[in-house]
């Protein structure tokens, strides 16, 4: 009986270390295929938002993907509250998310633009 | 009297408001050494991956975020710290600061 409860307790534990690191690996040229909802404001430099304050958009391309994916996940979350991007990460999938960081985050991304 | 009143609120108006447009990148390259630089680098090119590039990015963005986590409209427990030590004009000088640094981040279409 201990030995069955030990197999299930490290297996229910092999499952939980799974999950926790089965954060999505990204894919750039799926994240292009993404890309649509995000450039009408963080594809033009010097955009910037009309509501509920009026500052520019981040620059997002280079930024680290792990913090991009966070980013998102707070929008969705309600953790962050601003409107449009809590309505556009709420639409995305957690490989969504990785997708898009892997695209905005590949080396072109660094230095198109200005 | 009333438009010496008036004359009055309007300087005090002033003086208020004086401060608060003033951006110093001098003083907040101070600040950033004492509080930001050890997790988002001296340069804003953070080394660590959950903590964002903040070098040449938009000086009104940060200063919102700064704000934001000062308020806790932005909830962060780490940044809730730093941010809510800051006071107006530090967060202008942050801003200011970081935003004069090298880009790490870009527009990309």
């Amino acid at each position: 009986m201990n030995k069955v409860t030990t197999i299930a307790a490290l297996a229910s534990l092999a499952l939980t270390g799974s999950a926790l690191a089965q954060a999505p690996a990204g894919d750039a040229s799926r994240g292009r295929e993404k890309v649509q909802m995000c450039q009408g404001c963080h594809g033009i430099e010097g955009w910037r938002t009309a509501f509920p304050e009026v500052y520019h958009v981040p620059r997002i391309a280079g930024q680290h993907p792990a913090y991009f994916v966070k980013a998102l996940q707070a929008y969705k979350s309600g953790e962050r509250g601003h409107p449009s991007m809590r309505g556009i990460a709420a639409s995305l999938t957690d490989q969504d998310m990785a997708d898009l960081a892997a695209y905005y985050a590949a080396p072109a991304a660094a230095t198109a633009g200005k | 009297m009333n438009t010496l009143i008036t004359t009055l609120a309007l300087g005090a108006l002033a003086l208020a408001a004086a401060p608060a447009d003033a951006r110093d990148a001098a003083a907040g390259a101070a600040k950033a050494k004492e509080v930001c630089a050890a997790c988002h680098g001296m340069d804003g090119n953070s080394a660590t991956p959950d903590y964002p590039k903040l070098g040449g990015q938009h000086q009104d963005y940060l200063a919102k975020a700064l704000r934001d986590y000062k308020s806790g409209a932005r909830k962060n427990p780490i940044m809730a710290g730093f941010a809510g030590a800051l006071t107006r004009q530090d967060i202008d000088n942050l801003a200011a600061y970081y935003a004069s640094q090298p880009r790490t981040v870009s527009t990309r279409y």
